[in-house]
């Protein structure tokens, strides 16, 4: 529940500074939450003192696609780490659920900035907030595909949501074939006999010149190693070899 | 159901109404370049986004009352070239028009506001700026000679 989790804690605190300092009501709770995304400093205060409410986040629309107004004309905006994997594994699916909506907020918030800098000709405040934004984002994303795969192969035994199957094609290559839903069974599907999933016999010689290529490439790897070490055992003939 | 590459389900007669859980398209609220009306407002979305798509991420994730929504597509010129003369492609994408609802207004507000800043007294800032004023200063000739250039004269 978010009643426990940091990011409630983080609401709870920003909310708390709203009625000390009195500052605009709604939008500095939405981005307290995002910019001190890993400020803990703050909450070992609080921590234990008061039982943190559920409370509603700003609702003022079209706002939330701009920053608070008092960092408008700034030159830099201070903004903390980006989630990482390990800390998202620890939240449960309600706060990850709400995690992504506050970041897809931000990250149109900041896309916004971008384009408006862009046309202004001027340079946008912290680049670097975007970057974080979408990695936090890939690794909320990572975290959730494994706790569904981890679900679907306790439920039903398979590892991928999606059916699909080993497949040659006509370059001689295996690949993941993934399954499409279509209306029609496979054999009434005219477009879809063309499509050949097996090499033709011509295809061999090009193939075999494949081959060729990637054991030479790989001698020439292995050959190159083989005399800088050489070189090297010359020039320093105290050396210790490494061990690979 | 996450989304990074959506493949949708086949619809038929009786099947539940598709929903996308945490959904990976990005908006992006644009200052007009034609004058619109007062309700309108302008954003670039994902080409594989539609009127609906726009309209129910409005109302469910920012509580915007939408009215009506139109889009179209804007073609990246493949015109201008690179020092190899090869054909540099701008990204196509596509513009939506939204209409508020319940009579609503927006304008573009101002990001980047004139703001005079005050340096703090012996910071870094402070003395950069200092430093900088001097250097011009020094470039600067000689205000007794009225604008007359160095090389001129005895």
């Amino acid at each position: 529940m978010a009643s426990s989790s940091s990011l409630g804690r983080v609401l709870t605190l920003c909310k708390r500074f709203q009625s000390v300092f009195r500052i605009s009501p709604a939008i500095s709770v939405q981005h307290c939450a995002v910019n001190l995304k890993r400020c803990q400093n703050n909450l070992l205060s609080f921590v234990g003192q008061r039982r943190a409410l559920h409370t509603t986040v700003s609702r003022r629309g079209l706002e939330e696609f701009f920053d608070q107004p008092e960092n408008w004309g700034e030159p830099n905006v201070k903004s903390g780490a980006p989630w990482t994997a390990k800390q998202l594994r620890t939240k449960s699916n309600e706060d990850l659920h709400k995690l992504w909506y506050v970041l897809l907020k931000e990250r149109n918030m900041l896309l916004t900035l971008a384009q408006e800098a862009k046309r202004q000709s001027l340079q946008m405040p912290s680049p670097e907030r975007m970057k974080k934004i979408e990695r936090s984002m890939v690794r909320l994303d990572t975290v959730v595909r494994e706790r569904e795969t981890a679900l679907r192969l306790l439920q039903t035994g398979q590892e991928k949501g999606r059916p699909g199957d080993w497949r040659r094609n006509v370059f001689g290559y295996e690949y993941w074939y993934r399954f499409k839903e279509y209306t029609i069974p496979w054999y009434m599907n005219k477009r879809h006999e063309r499509k050949k999933f097996y090499t033709p016999h011509f295809v061999q010689p090009h193939i075999r010149l494949r081959i060729e290529r990637f054991l030479r490439e790989r001698a020439r790897k292995v050959n190159l190693k083989r005399k800088t070490l050489a070189k090297l055992k010359e020039r320093f003939p105290q050396m210790k070899l490494p061990s690979s | 159901m996450s989304v990074t590459k959506m493949v949708y389900p086949l619809y038929q007669l009786g099947n539940p109404q598709l929903r996308i859980f945490r959904p990976s398209w990005f908006l992006t609220l644009v200052r007009p370049g034609k004058e619109q009306p007062p309700d309108t407002v302008q954003f670039r979305i994902p080409m594989d986004m539609t009127k609906y798509d726009v309209k129910n991420y409005l109302e469910k994730i920012y509580n915007v009352p939408v009215g009506v929504v139109r889009t179209r597509i804007q073609f990246g010129s493949n015109k201008k070239r690179n020092h190899l003369n090869q054909r540099v492609k701008k990204p196509d994408y596509k513009v939506a028009y939204v209409q508020l609802a319940q009579s609503q207004t927006f304008t573009f507000p101002d990001i980047f506001p004139e703001k005079d800043r005050t340096l703090k007294e012996g910071s870094m800032e402070e003395m950069q700026e200092k430093f900088m004023e001097d250097e011009k200063q020094r470039q600067k000739s000689d205000p007794r000679r009225g604008g007359v250039t160095e090389w001129f004269g005895l």
